[in-house]
């Protein structure tokens, strides 16, 4: 269990500000309906955090032909199962703020999209990558101890933005000592136009020693490591840049999602023009 | 993690490990079937094994188990490429068992929790197959939550 609380708070509020924009082909009323601006935490989905953006788009757009509301930026389709600061540092941390996104309502793309029909589908994802997480670290003993209530108060408390109520209960998935230290870390490489890298990783070598987010990477993406790509990568996770000799366990225990997952994405490094 | 009728699959299929299943009309969307060995012994052809191994690690074995009331397989241990979904993996269930497409059909892993279904095989594969196989439940209603 973590220590540094003041870093599970600031990751916690982490937020990004967002403008969402309907498509200009979508329009219908004749008139582009005013941008909406959000400020949206790193840490949800945009399904929970956009019902205010669908009723006020959905004045404007043709009500006979009109589908499930799906999020593109920059021609590149949104995946709502992806933690939103997941996205933003994928596709939006190399532009201006407020993030610019278009609304959609029509030609919802099947092939790069799922569907989610309501919050539970949300929920049902959640939980479900919750328990992959105790699979990788602790044989799910310990999501498989808890009760369906258990469950609901880390759901309510993640969704209602309670961090004591989401902690009370996600102390126990984020033991990790004694016989309940971590087998292996739940982590996911994110890069532009690719699958996502998972592996198994355990958190410490045979010889007892920690192993870090540069030993995670050599294991993970380890054509990044042969050549001098990584030099030229910026390593994000929850959108900042951990130093490479970070321990992975101190990485899982305090920059996770509540997914429990250790999301990181891989970015080339724009150079700075002068 | 076994089960008696892991191998009791209808005999030979002489494709198996290597003809690409791309073009081979309506069939070809299944996967291939692993009943015989996936690397034959082709003498004198090192440089043939050799890629036929290469070819061999981007395919996985799966083996599909019901669970609830969703009808059994009679084939259950299939290969798939890696980079093959969970969604596809579902369609092609779902269209073994004959059951609508609209039907909906939920696929576990470790009889603990649904994966995406964007997810890739491949990844399923390394993180939680053992003995050189990965076991998915597929079941028509929500069974572990």
């Amino acid at each position: 269990m973590a220590d540094d609380r003041e870093i599970l708070r600031e990751i916690w509020e982490g937020k990004v500000p967002v403008c969402f924009q309907l498509a200009q082909e979508e329009v219908y009323t004749g008139e582009q309906p005013d941008p909406f601006f959000l400020l949206v935490p790193r840490l949800s989905y945009f399904p929970l955090v956009t019902d205010k953006v669908l009723r006020h788009m959905m004045k404007h757009v043709d009500p006979e032909h009109h589908g499930e509301m799906w999020l593109e930026f920059d021609g590149q389709p949104l995946k709502w199962h992806y933690p939103i600061g997941v996205l933003f540092d994928l596709y939006g941390m190399s532009t201006d703020l407020p993030w610019k996104l278009t609304v959609h309502f029509q030609n919802f793309p099947e092939e790069e999209l799922l569907r989610c029909s309501s919050k539970e589908v949300v929920q049902s994802h959640f939980i479900s990558v919750v328990k992959e997480a105790d699979a990788l670290k602790h044989r799910g003993q310990v999501i498989n101890s808890m009760q369906k209530k258990d469950h609901s108060t880390l759901w309510a408390g993640f969704m209602n933005d309670k961090f004591d109520q989401f902690w009370s209960v996600n102390k126990r998935l984020m033991e990790n000592s004694g016989e309940k230290a971590f087998m292996f870390v739940p982590f996911r490489i994110y890069r532009a136009d690719q699958i996502p890298v998972q592996k198994l990783f355990k958190p410490c070598a045979d010889s007892g020693e920690s192993l870090t987010l540069r030993h995670l990477l050599k294991t993970a993406v380890p054509e990044l490591m042969e050549t001098d790509a990584l030099i030229s990568s910026r390593v994000l996770i929850q959108g900042i840049e951990p130093p490479l000799d970070t321990p992975v366990c101190w990485l899982s225990e305090h920059l996770s999602y509540p997914d429990n997952f250790l999301h990181i994405c891989l970015m080339p490094r724009v150079e700075v023009e002068s | 993690m076994s089960d008696k009728n892991d191998d009791d699959a209808p005999p030979s299929s002489p494709t198996a490990g290597s003809a690409s299943t791309e073009n081979a009309g309506t069939d070809g969307k299944s996967p291939t079937s692993v009943d015989s060995p996936s690397v034959s012994p082709a003498p004198g052809a090192t440089a043939s094994t050799s890629s036929k191994l290469k070819s061999n690690s981007l395919k996985v074995d799966i083996l599909l188990k019901p669970a609830g009331d969703a009808p059994i397989m009679k084939k259950k241990k299939w290969t798939v490429d890696r980079t093959k979904k969970i969604s596809w993996v579902s369609d092609f269930i779902k269209k073994y068992i004959k059951s609508e497409a609209s039907e909906s059909l939920f696929l576990y892993v470790n009889q603990a929790f649904a994966p995406s279904p964007d997810t890739d095989i491949g990844s399923i594969f390394d993180c939680f197959g053992s003995d050189g196989k990965l076991v998915l439940h597929y079941c028509r209603t929500q069974a572990w939550g």
